[in-house]
């Protein structure tokens, strides 16, 4: 098992500085950042091969180098925002190691030449505002905070900021919309964050997987890093594994492992002996596929390569003893939950999706909604004004694809069709 | 060489027309300068891109994703189209998903005719829908205000009228609530949504939402006549369309005009139009109370005046108008005392000014294009609306700063770098400060404690002028006391003489046509044009050897020598001066003394219950010729009603015909034309050149006076500063009014510290007296203006503020009792 | 009348030392956080009061206040009982756990109990997948839920 992460994570009391320094060599990679100039930093993280975890996968150098030239001040917003159904890695590595994240931030900040950085958490991260708020202040009494930091003359003030229960706040425009105390509707993009972002300032937007994985490339070298994982696909990632598992969680891989493994070898298989049916490698934003491709690496290039994505991480699993309409209505339903309202396909098109899904559910489908529900997904697909539009669209088009005899199946046993009530 | 050009303009492709634009235009825009016409929603030039309706999808080649055109800026050599299968279908997809919760009730819906989402489903629409869903329920018809309807179920969430309210009149009144499916356009708690420019959201709602509830039900649009005229309220002369159907009036819209009212009206041009259909209007001449002919009352005054003037000489006889008046009505009025009675006795104000400015006079435009905006004494919001909305749009999105010298706060003090309050009537000592600061020498010692102003804050002010590359000031010569509107012009004339900063100012007095007054010469000691009565020869030259040289009586001295029984016979034009006037109160009795008193008004006023004659005026939406504006822009306002009286001016030849002249205009071209010949300034306002976007008259000449600059008064108790509000109850908007619901209570503003001296509390109602007058008010403890002042704001005739003010008194002092 | 208690103000002083000073809209979620937290759910007092503090409209401070799920605009019971209907939840049965907790409660989905302890709600996705099925009680999460477990951590609940 390679483990950057996640190593040592379930030692006691982790959350405590002094824990963190002992077990970890925490904050040890500060010194050899301030050894470098920020530009070199980011030439490491380039280096490194270090693809964003937050779902679109970027390249974090490259994002880093991005941010529009001499325009100070610049922020940091980390994404813990996780909102996407099927992923808790974020929360994970906050409640159990958050000094990890801290010396992530000041790294980006360092290389990044930022001075001022918020944590964005989802609202329902409570519990966890305290948590971060007391390493935080922790890392301000080492010193590791604050202004001139170990003598350097770098200065970085990090801050928490809570959120209220909205998943588009996770979109990175959208955050920092939400984060300047606006209702949490994205922005148009050009202009990206690093030009204009957090204040109308250059802003770098990066998750907290992300930011976590710089400590090692810091102190172990970019080669170190690519070293783990594919060609194109390099170092470890987080999978949330969840749903008919016998033990879901979240497991470090080496990007590349046969996505059956993840179920198999880690997650100790389907549960109840049950056939594994579908899957969703990615979140539910992106498509679901069938047991047929469970072998798939779980990699970036190689998920694409089977009609779908790698997305934020998160392997939901489905047996043979569910039917995949009623998980896509489930879906739709959270879709049209969050829909923000602003772009008129994704906030119309979500709704009118739910109610025809009710209905087939229900038995009350006719065969022409299926193909009713496969244009609207057209109508609806790169048309919206965010990814969120998309996203929605990704299981209900899966489900559609791999698995027509579920639709059958519930429309085959068609009642007459009596008007259903609208959410 | 131009070499601009080059670099700020791009060219692309649209559907295979090659088009070249200036650089940061939109696509959308880019392709409505071809003729290619992309449906929109959400987009709205003066809103600027927001993306959120999808209707304006294109394709633009080497872009992989179809893209928004109203987000996109053209870029060079960009290959866009519009019409490929993809995007019909993206177009037909985008307006089915609009259409899904949307009524389809467009036989009984006022938009119908001229509703975008009608037409763009007409034009790219699906041909039916596939929603077999109850649509989400929303709410039917409600009441947004007292004025504007809202249907929510017919509302696209575009959100043209949440972000209006955020951008253009930024109080963010209007907002969308809840999220998704479910967000609704509300205000908070669903109060009343009645701002000073509510209206404007009916205009751009791209479908029945918002609508006019006057309107609502009362005439389809296309029964309406259209006709594009200008808003007679404010000096900013706006653009707008009167509705009338079957001579009657049934709605005002915008008719942008980006040089005047940058597209956008305030609600008292959209509503405030009932007294074209009020009973109080004058509508037959009348003599001792009984109906006329208009040919026998015109008989009468001319036989009377001339009986007078051969009487007593002309200086008996005399003429008060007012900025309400067209410039081909006050010029002729003048013509008519000057050239057939002899007179120089002629006047429009009560308050000191001089035409001309001895720097640029700049137009609303050059308030976005300036560094730095001065706004001394004027308080837009109240007195000239859409000024409100020009400065905020220059000091939020054009990166000008201002700077505010007032003796009361203001709305604007928010959006200025630097707000300063000078203590009530001492205007004149810090003007002259100032323009002593802007010679480079320091202001006099005592200064601080007359004005409230220190020296250095002063010192600040000059050295931002002068650091600035262009400089707009905007002052209210109205709310300046004294003759210190001559310090002023002594300040500009400074400013106007530094070497680094181009200075330009605009006369920013509320009434409709203040500047068109006082260029028409409706002044005493000023010809048409700025001419001086020094200039006798040119005078002589332009208006015959009998033109009277020596000065005429200003309006208040008429009515002194009215009291006094020198003046036998005074016409008043559209001025009511028994509520208007200092010392209102006494100017009945004054008027009674007349031999002679003839009211020429469109309303019933006190002042037309004392006259022996009262001809009508038709004003606004009746009437047809041409106004100034305080961007000295002349613009024509042309007639959507018609009426059996003559115009105005018609009547001043008529009269004048009676008392000899032998040639009349045959219409009011040719008085436009007069005007031309006649005006120094307005040699290029011709009736063509005017019609679509007005023109910018020549500089007058600038008539400076001196001023004695007195700014330290003894009195006793506070001084009084009497504040206009825009929604004021007076014979324009009347109880009727559908702008009613604004009317505001009578209120006095005192400082704590006065506040305490006087023993009253927050909502205390008190009696503001003075001048033997007294004003009943509620007290607001507001620090509206410095200790030692108090304000009044002017919100009814009925109030009687002005009778508070002592005629011919720079400042006037009043005290407060319970 | 709303005003901010001793606490809160401590805490605001904080919050607006986060962000900078002519960005102090900054705080309106971390305002409105407090406002709850105090009132049991935001009162439309509470919302002129951050407004002022802000200088933003009460009607702005409304419509970000509706925009977010976290926020009540009613009143809500002692304790909000969140269950997460998302996927992961549901493919480990969450729609039992919540009939269960509807029964026991004798309240349905939105609903208060008579004696104001306890609300009843769906949530979307809580991220703890891993540990499905998930509930929250104000903000606390409690994972791997059963019958029993509800019977419990609801009981604990006084
Ligand atoms: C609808 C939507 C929701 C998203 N939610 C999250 C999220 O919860 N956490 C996250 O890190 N990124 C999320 N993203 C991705 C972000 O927009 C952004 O790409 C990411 O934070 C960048 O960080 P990274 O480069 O480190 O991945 C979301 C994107 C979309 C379109
Ligand atoms: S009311 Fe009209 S302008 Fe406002 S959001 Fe709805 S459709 Fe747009
Ligand atoms: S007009 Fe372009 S998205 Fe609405």
């Amino acid at each position: 098992m390679t483990e950057i992460l996640f190593k040592a994570i379930n030692t006691p009391n982790l959350t405590s500085i002094d824990v963190y320094e002992q077990t970890l060599d925490g904050y040890q990679s500060l010194k050899k950042a301030f050894e470098k100039k920020p530009e070199e930093m980011v030439e490491l993280v380039k280096a490194s091969g270090l693809r964003g975890r937050g779902g679109a996968g970027f390249p974090t150098g490259l994002k880093w180098s991005f941010l529009a030239k001499d325009v100070f001040p610049r922020y940091l917003a980390c994404n813990a925002d996780e909102s996407e159904p099927g992923t808790c890695k974020d929360r994970e590595l906050i409640m159990k190691n958050p000094h990890l994240l801290i010396e992530g931030m000041i790294l980006c900040s360092y290389a990044c030449q930022i001075e001022t950085g918020y944590l964005y958490m989802r609202g329902e991260f409570w519990e966890y505002e305290e948590l971060m708020d007391k390493a935080i202040d922790d890392a301000y009494a080492k010193g590791y905070l604050g202004k001139n930091i170990m003598g350097t003359g770098f200065n970085l003030d990090l801050y928490t900021h809570m959120g209220a229960g909205a998943y588009i706040c996770g979109e990175e425009s959208a955050l920092l919309t939400s984060l300047e105390g606006y209702r949490g509707e994205p922005r148009l993009k050009p202009p990206f964050p690093a030009v204009e972002g957090l204040y109308g300032k250059p802003t770098i937007v990066n998750n907290v997987e992300t930011l976590c994985a710089i400590p090692f490339i810091t102190r172990n070298g970019p080669e170190a890093y690519s070293a783990i994982g594919t060609e194109k696909s390099k170092g470890t990632k987080l999978v949330s594994v969840s749903g008919h598992v016998n033990k879901p969680g979240n497991y470090e891989i080496p990007l590349g492992t046969p996505t059956i493994d993840l179920i198999e070898k880690y997650a100790g298989g389907i549960r109840n002996g049950n056939k594994l049916k579908a899957f969703i490698p990615g979140g539910s934003s992106v498509p679901m596929l069938p047991a047929s491709k469970a072998d798939t690496p779980y990699d970036y290039e190689s998920l694409m390569e089977a009609g779908t994505m790698l997305g934020s991480g998160a392997l939901i699993v489905i047996d043979d003893t569910a039917n995949v309409v009623t998980e896509a209505l489930g879906l739709a339903h959270f879709y049209m939950h969050e829909s923000c309202g602003k772009c008129t396909p994704c906030r119309e098109g979500t709704r009118w999706m739910y109610q025809i899904l009710t209905d087939i559910n229900n038995k009350q489908g006719k065969p022409e909604q299926v193909e009713l529900l496969s244009d609207i997904c057209d109508n609806m697909s790169f048309k919206c004004f965010c990814p969120l539009g998309d996203a929605a669209v990704a299981p209900v088009i899966s489900s559609i694809k791999y698995f027509p005899e579920d639709y059958e199946e519930l429309i085959g046993s068609m009642k007459t069709a009596q008007p259903v009530g609208t959410p | 060489m131009n070499t601009a050009t080059q670099t700020d303009t791009v060219t692309l492709t649209i559907d295979g027309k090659t088009v070249t634009v200036p650089k940061g235009t939109m696509v959308v825009d880019a392709a409505k300068t071809v003729d290619i016409e992309i449906p929109v929603f959400c987009y709205h030039e003066k809103l600027g891109p927001f993306g959120c309706c999808r209707m304006c999808l294109i394709e633009v080649e080497k872009m992989p994703k179809m893209i928004t055109a109203c987000t996109l800026a053209a870029g060079e050599g960009m290959v866009v189209k519009t019409t490929t299968e993809k995007v019909e279908k993206a177009q037909k997809g985008v307006l089915e998903f609009t259409l899904l919760n949307h009524p389809l009730d467009c036989p009984v819906c006022d938009k119908g005719g001229e509703c975008p989402l009608q037409d763009n489903t007409f034009k790219f629409g699906p041909p039916d829908t596939r929603m077999e869903y109850n649509r989400f329920n929303r709410e039917k018809a409600t009441p947004l205000s007292p004025v504007i309807t809202i249907d929510r179920e017919r509302c696209i969430a575009c959100q043209r009228c949440t972000r209006y309210s955020d951008i253009i009149e930024k109080d963010q009144a209007l907002v969308m609530r809840n999220r998704g499916f479910q967000n609704r356009v509300s205000t908070f708690k669903d109060q009343p949504y009645d701002t000073r420019f509510s209206g404007n959201v009916i205009d751009i709602c791209p479908v029945g939402a918002l609508t006019n509830t006057d309107f609502r039900f009362t005439a389809r649009t296309w029964d309406l006549t259209n006709t594009n005229t200008l808003c007679g309220h404010c000096a900013c002369n706006c653009n707008m369309t009167l509705g009338t159907r079957l001579n009657e009036m049934k709605r005002v819209t915008t008719r942008p005009n980006d040089l005047v009212d940058d597209g956008w009206i305030c609600d008292k041009a959209r509503w405030g139009y009932d007294f074209t259909k009020s009973k109080n209007r004058i509508t037959q001449p009348r003599k001792q109370g009984q109906s006329v002919g208009i040919q026998e009352a015109c008989t009468e005054v001319a036989a009377s005046l001339q009986k007078i003037v051969e009487a007593h000489g002309p200086s008996s006889v005399g003429f008060i108008g007012s900025g309400y008046g067209l410039n081909e009505d006050l010029y002729s009025y003048q013509k008519l005392f000057r050239t057939n009675l002899g007179t120089n006795n002629i006047d429009h104000k009560t308050y000191t000014d001089t035409p001309g400015l001895p720097v640029a006079h700049f137009d609303l435009l050059d308030v976005e294009t300036s560094d730095l905006v001065v706004l001394i004494a004027s308080d837009p919001t109240e007195e000239l609306p859409i000024l409100d909305l020009r400065l905020k749009k220059a000091m939020t999105r054009k990166g000008v700063q201002m700077i505010v010298l007032n003796d009361q706060q203001t709305l604007m003090d928010k959006y200025a770098s630097l707000s300063l309050r000078y203590n009530v009537g001492s205007d004149g000592v810090l003007l002259a400060g100032l323009n002593t600061a802007l010679q480079g020498q320091s202001a006099e010692s005592d200064l601080e404690s007359t004005t409230g102003v220190s020296s250095n804050q002063l010192q600040a002010v000059a050295e931002k002028i002068k650091s600035a590359g262009k400089v707009c000031v905007i002052y209210n010569p109205v709310a300046l006391t004294g003759s210190s509107i001559h310090t002023l012009k002594q300040c500009l004339a400074t400013a106007g003489g530094l070497a680094e900063t181009t200075v330009g100012a605009m006369p920013a007095a509320p009434v409709t046509n203040s500047v068109g007054a006082m260029d028409m010469g409706v002044l005493p000691d000023v010809y048409p044009g700025g001419l001086a009565l020094t200039d006798g020869d040119a005078i002589k030259a332009k208006w015959g050897d009998t033109a009277p040289l020596e000065k005429g009586l200003s309006a208040l001295e008429m009515i002194e020598k009215a009291k006094s029984g020198e003046l036998k016979a005074l016409i008043v034009y559209r001025s009511n001066p028994v509520v208007d006037f200092p010392s209102g109160h006494e100017v009945g009795e004054a008027l009674k003394k007349l031999d002679l008193l003839v009211v020429h008004d469109m309303m019933e006023t006190e002042t037309a219950k004392l006259a022996q004659i009262v001809l009508p005026s038709n004003g606004p939406g009746f009437d047809e010729g041409t106004t100034t504006n305080i961007g000295g822009r002349v613009q024509l306002r042309t007639k959507g009603l018609t009426t059996d009286n003559p115009a105005d001016w018609k009547i001043v030849s008529m009269i004048a015909k009676e008392l000899g002249q032998e040639t009349a205009p045959k219409d009011v071209h040719a008085v436009t034309a007069e005007i031309a010949e006649k005006v120094t300034g307005y040699q290029e306002i011709k009736r063509s050149a005017i019609r679509k976007q007005g023109k910018n008259r020549e500089a007058v000449a600038s008539a400076n006076g001196a001023s004695a600059s007195d700014g330290t008064h003894t009195g006793s108790g506070l001084i009084l500063r009497v504040a206009d509000v825009l929604f004021s109850h007076d014979k324009i908007l009347d109880a009727e009014s559908n702008l009613a619901h604004q009317f505001q209570p009578s209120t006095v503003h005192l400082h704590t510290s006065d506040a305490e001296q006087f023993g009253v509390k927050e909502g205390d109602e008190v009696r503001v007296t003075g001048n033997g007058h007294e004003v009943k008010a509620e007290v607001r403890i507001s620090n509206r203006c410095n200790p030692g002042g108090l304000v009044l704001p002017k919100v009814s005739d009925e109030q009687g503020v002005m009778s508070l003010a002592e005629a011919g008194k720079a400042v006037s002092w009043v005290t407060i009792r319970k | 009348m709303f005003a901010f208690n001793d606490t809160s103000e401590t805490r605001i002083k904080k919050i607006m030392a986060k962000y900078p000073e002519d960005r102090k809209v900054s705080a309106l979620l971390p305002l409105l956080t407090l406002a709850q937290a105090q009132e049991g759910y935001v009162t439309p007092e509470a919302m002129v009061e951050i407004g002022q503090r802000l200088d933003v409209s009460p009607a702005y401070v409304e419509s970000v206040c509706t925009f977010y799920t976290m926020y009540y605009t009613k009143p809500v019971g002692k304790y909000v009982v969140k269950f997460c209907i998302n996927i992961s939840c549901h493919l480990n049965g969450c729609d039992n756990l919540m009939e269960y907790a509807e029964k026991k409660l004798g309240i349905k989905e939105g609903e208060t109990t008579p004696d104001k302890k306890f609300t009843l709600l769906k949530e979307e996705c809580l991220a703890a997948c891993t540990e499905a099925p998930v509930m929250q009680v104000n903000n606390k999460y409690h994972v791997n839920m059963t019958p029993e477990k509800i019977d419990q951590v609801l009981g604990s609940y006084k």
